[in-house]
């Protein structure tokens, strides 16, 4: 066969084909042994690489699936909590609200206690200052009398002190010291 | 001036006086004489400015004296006045007329008086006063119309005052 191969090759023109379409027997021969060469050695060398390449790619896949799955759980989880924490909110909201009112209210009964106890003290020290300045009033009237008195009191025992008068009080002096005091 | 130059003054004017005779007299004006020139701001300032010469407040004081009191008085004051010593001549007089009572065993009682007394008023005062403190007193009556009415007296530390001015003093304080 090999010879027959070899003889068609050497009487024949390799340039020139017998039909417009299909090549010639040899290189069909040849053309299919080297297809099948190949075809076995990719089967052969390529089979496993592809198998493993598609394997890893399907542990890829299968990783992303996971990943995908154990990112939807984590959402999940998370979207559970941020719906508690919701929860949690308007629980906290209502809490706060009420806490406030309560302050509030004791506040506002803390202010009323504070304000009645200043008008009070207010009203107390407001009696207190009229009465001292009533008092203050009367002292400075006294003072001012007395004032007015002692300034006036010379000039009208002055006016009174008559010869007969002055005569009087130094017999009664002289009648004094004689009895010995 | 230093106690003892007064001492020394009214020592050397006693015993003029003394010379001279009529102590009591003498004394009596120079009692008076003293009370004026306390009282009498003019006075003072005249006999006490060194700026006028001395034979000038001489002639002031016999001008003041002349006719009133004794030619004694006068040339003793006018020898107070001439030796610069214008200042002190109360002191002065003031210790002449202890050291006459204490010659005579008597203490001065300063008598203040708004009012001149009678001779019968001294002789009953000096009588009151005498008995009131255990001492004969020499008498000396000062007119004073700051006391306004009645008397002080003053005997030694002693002094009894029973004056209108005290009185409203007192009223005062406790008004």
């Amino acid at each position: 066969m090999i010879s027959q191969i070899v003889s068609l090759l050497a009487a024949e023109d390799p340039t020139v084909t017998h039909h417009w379409l299909l090549p010639e027997m040899a290189e069909i021969i040849y053309g299919g042994l080297a297809s099948v060469i190949i075809f076995v050695g990719l089967v052969k060398f390529g089979g496993p690489v592809i198998k493993k390449g598609m394997a890893a790619r399907t542990e890829k896949i299968q990783k992303e699936l996971d990943g995908a799955a154990s990112a939807r759980s984590t959402s999940e989880s998370e979207a559970v909590g941020i719906r508690a924490a919701l929860g949690d909110v308007a629980a906290e909201r209502t809490r706060l609200l009420a806490e406030a009112d309560t302050q509030a209210a004791a506040l506002l009964l803390d202010g009323r206690a504070r304000i009645a106890t200043e008008i009070t003290a207010l009203e107390a020290k407001a009696v207190a200052d009229l009465a001292a300045a009533r008092g203050r009033g009367t002292d400075e009237l006294r003072a001012e009398i007395a004032m007015l008195a002692a300034l006036a009191t010379p000039a009208v025992v002055q006016a009174t002190l008559s010869d007969q008068t002055q005569q009087e009080l130094i017999e009664a002096f002289i009648t004094s010291v004689g009895a010995g005091r | 001036m230093s106690n003892a130059r007064i001492e020394a003054y009214a020592r050397a004017l006693f015993e003029i006086a003394q010379a001279e005779g009529d102590i009591d007299a003498v004394e009596n004006e120079l009692f008076r004489m003293a009370r004026a020139f306390e009282s009498n701001e003019q006075l003072r300032s005249t006999l006490t400015d060194a700026t006028i010469p001395a034979d000038r407040r001489q002639g002031v004081v016999e001008q003041l004296l002349g006719g009133k009191a004794s030619n004694t008085t006068t040339q003793l004051v006018a020898l107070v006045v001439g030796s610069g010593r214008s200042k002190d001549l109360p002191a002065i007089i003031d210790t002449l007329i202890k050291r006459a009572s204490s010659e005579k065993k008597l203490e001065v009682a300063e008598v203040r008086s708004a009012i001149a007394l009678t001779d019968d008023q001294q002789k009953r005062l000096s009588a009151a006063l005498t008995k009131a403190t255990g001492k004969q007193v020499n008498l000396k009556v000062v007119i004073d119309p700051t006391v306004m009415g009645g008397l002080v007296a003053t005997v030694g530390d002693e002094v009894i005052d029973d004056t209108v001015r005290t009185r409203l003093e007192q009223l005062k304080s406790r008004i």
